[in-house]
């Protein structure tokens, strides 16, 4: 058989046109798709946010898509006229990178029934914030005896060769680098110090871990026993018998905003925005402050307990004492210039 | 006189056959490898001013270079450490029983038979510094304080060539099967020694095998970014990492497409460079 010339120019056309035009492909109704993180953040989503959702919303067609930050950014702006996902979740750095490329809409807040009852830092108007990520010092209980109560004490000879931390792939680790920078007279426009702090603490280094799952499973290895890290991702470890605790350091716990948008162009806004509103309402935010999965929750209805009451903070007022909250607009205009730098200049 | 019919050129037979197939990669292949190539020609990360400027960038800068060198060595680490470990298991399952070839067979495939990623996390518990290997070690009193092998590159290349030792072990066990065993003999009863026979003999015999084992091997190794990145750890940067730092972490797509391009002619350079040594090797190896 011999193809015929004209047939396959034919096809080559149509698919070239329908790359270029997306919207030529006919619109299809699909389900709701909302783009969460991997791991315990599936988890809490799929058990207790998307229930509740489709209970409000009489059984509403959705699909969770759980992928990091910088892949729903790539993923929207790769197909902007016709994104293939509808809700995003976004810590502090991707979520101005995907405002600032005009990849989600302002969230209808004067529809909104939770809106106003959230924190004031949790009240953005290009999506709001339903959950923070708290990242404080993480350590092993049965190698440091004494906890940690500062940031400087990552220094200590003790903990010669037994510090881990991440690189500034991730919110953590850049997050942390402005922190120990502000520490040490720095801020979010100079990170110098911080970058001299971490030349300081090379002999204390065990490990620079590539991503934070990984940072915490040096815990379980024994190959480190104490890191910057992330409250959540300690919860874990620590359910499942790992000996690890988690202290807010006095400088202030680290708090990143974990914003919710409705994506720009999405042929589900109007589902989209019940899927937020479902992430707002006290009922939720209590449900996902409990075990397993202990999210500090944002609306200020809700009254803390457990654990984050315990570790965290009791009550609004002493949340917003005892957070930190970093300006991630200074952060991301130089940040691209820090991951270089951290490339060439820690080696251990 | 009459012409018989010139027969058919065999080229023209059945190229219908080939046309989905080309179709395939015509689409999912050379489409998207050109749009990254259009993508990288641009100066700007919004792709609007052309340039070379992202290749110019890669190209003085040492820091870059650099990480292209260190990824290239890599491969060549692991690819070296596969050939001197693999060669052996391959000739020693041409020299066995059928019992104990099954048993090797099974060795060599095991690996391929469980995820990179679970392979890998067994290579922190062995490297860690409370892992096997350490703890061996201070029990025995050899060592004090345990010795640092995760997150080095000595633990990055061994990792890896366990991770890809079957793509080196199983084009040697069939290089090796090919050779007549009469050759063997017949170098023996001429009067060479063993080694004399496996170097005028079997090496040369067996290097197509070799060639393509090295191929898959580096190939493999250098690409390989779950297990460069969980046993090198977050600050030893190889291509495959500082690609997608620069793609997924800053969104640089036009450089990070630079990367790809430069990344993928090295390896396109080192792969042709196996192929020229396998053509030579022909000349051996035509039995």
């Amino acid at each position: 058989m011999i193809m015929n010339r004209r047939s396959l120019i034919t096809t080559a056309l149509t698919l070239g046109a329908m790359k270029a035009f997306p919207g030529l492909s006919y619109a299809q109704a699909r389900p709701l798709v909302f783009a969460t993180f991997t791991g315990s953040w599936e988890e809490a989503h799929k058990a207790v946010l998307v229930p509740a959702f489709r209970k409000a919303n009489a059984d509403a067609a959705m699909v969770l898509d759980p992928m990091l930050s910088v892949d729903q950014i790539a993923k929207v702006n790769a197909a902007k006229a016709n994104p293939p996902i509808d809700v995003m979740l976004h810590d502090p750095g991707p979520a101005l990178v995907a405002i600032g490329q005009d990849l989600v809409e302002p969230y209808p807040v004067e529809k909104s029934a939770y809106y106003k009852d959230l924190i004031a830092e949790a009240q953005e108007p290009m999506g709001p914030a339903p959950f923070f990520q708290v990242v404080g010092l993480t350590y092993n209980p049965e190698a440091v005896k004494t906890p940690p109560t500062s940031w400087a004490d990552l220094w200590k000879s003790e903990f010669k060769g037994r510090v881990g931390i991440t690189n500034l792939n991730s919110t953590l680790g850049t997050g942390w680098l402005v922190e120990i920078a502000k520490m040490r007279g720095g801020s979010e426009a100079n990170v110098d110090p911080g970058f001299k702090a971490i030349e300081e603490l090379k002999p204390n280094l065990a490990a620079v871990a590539a991503n934070p799952g990984a940072l915490a499973t040096l815990f379980q290895q024994g190959q480190i026993d104490i890191s910057p890290g992330n409250f959540n991702a300690i919860q874990i470890l620590k359910a499942r018998g790992v000996p690890v605790e988690f202290v807010a350091p006095k400088e202030g716990a680290i708090a990143f905003k974990t914003t919710i948008h409705i994506v720009k162009n999405s042929p589900n806004r109007e589902l989209a925005f019940k899927l937020i509103e479902a992430s707002l309402t006290p009922e939720v935010q209590t449900t996902l402050m409990n075990p397993p999965y202990l999210i500090v929750p944002t609306n200020s209805k809700v009254t803390m307990g457990g654990e984050i009451a315990r570790v965290l903070a009791k009550d609004t007022a002493e949340l917003k004492q005892k957070f930190v909250f970093q300006d991630w607009k200074k952060i991301n205009e130089q940040r691209s210039a820090w991951i270089e730098r951290f490339n060439r200049e820690i080696k251990i | 006189m009459g012409a018989a019919p010139a027969p058919r050129d065999v080229t023209s037979h059945g190229m219908g056959l080939a046309v989905p197939l080309a179709l395939f990669f015509l689409v999912f292949f050379l489409a998207p490898l050109l749009q990254l190539l259009w993508l990288s020609l641009h100066n700007d990360t919004a792709a609007l001013h052309w340039g070379l400027g992202q290749y110019l960038h890669f190209l003085t800068d040492p820091f870059s270079l650099s990480v292209l060198g260190s990824t290239l060595l890599l491969g060549a680490e692991v690819t070296a450490v596969c050939l001197v470990l693999g060669f052996p298991i391959a000739w020693l399952y041409q020299r066995v029983g059928p019992r104990l070839q099954t048993i090797i067979i099974l060795i060599v495939l095991l690996p391929l038979l469980t995820s990179v990623v679970v392979r890998t996390f067994a290579w922190i518990v062995i490297l860690g510094r409370q892992g096997i290997i350490n703890a061996t070690l201070q029990s025995l009193g050899i060592i004090n304080s345990p010795l640092k092998l995760l997150y080095t590159q000595f633990g990055v290349v061994i990792a890896l060539a366990q991770v890809q030792m079957p793509l080196m072990t199983l084009p040697l066990i069939t290089a090796l099967g090919r050779i007549d065993s009469n050759l063997d003999d017949a170098s023996c009863s001429l009067g060479a020694g063993s080694w004399r026979t496996f170097f005028k003999i079997v090496l040369p015999l067996s290097l197509p095998g070799v060639i393509a084992g090295c191929t898959l091997t580096y190939a493999a190794a250098i690409t390989a970014f779950i297990t460069q990145s969980l046993i090198g750890g977050g600050q030893m940067l190889f291509m495959p990492m500082y690609l997608y730092q620069q793609a997924s972490t800053l969104q640089n797509w036009p450089f990070a497409s630079a990367i790809s391009i430069i990344f993928l002619l090295a390896v396109l350079a080192v792969v042709s460079v196996f192929t020229t040594l396998g053509r030579l090797s022909r000349g051996y190896g035509g039995a």
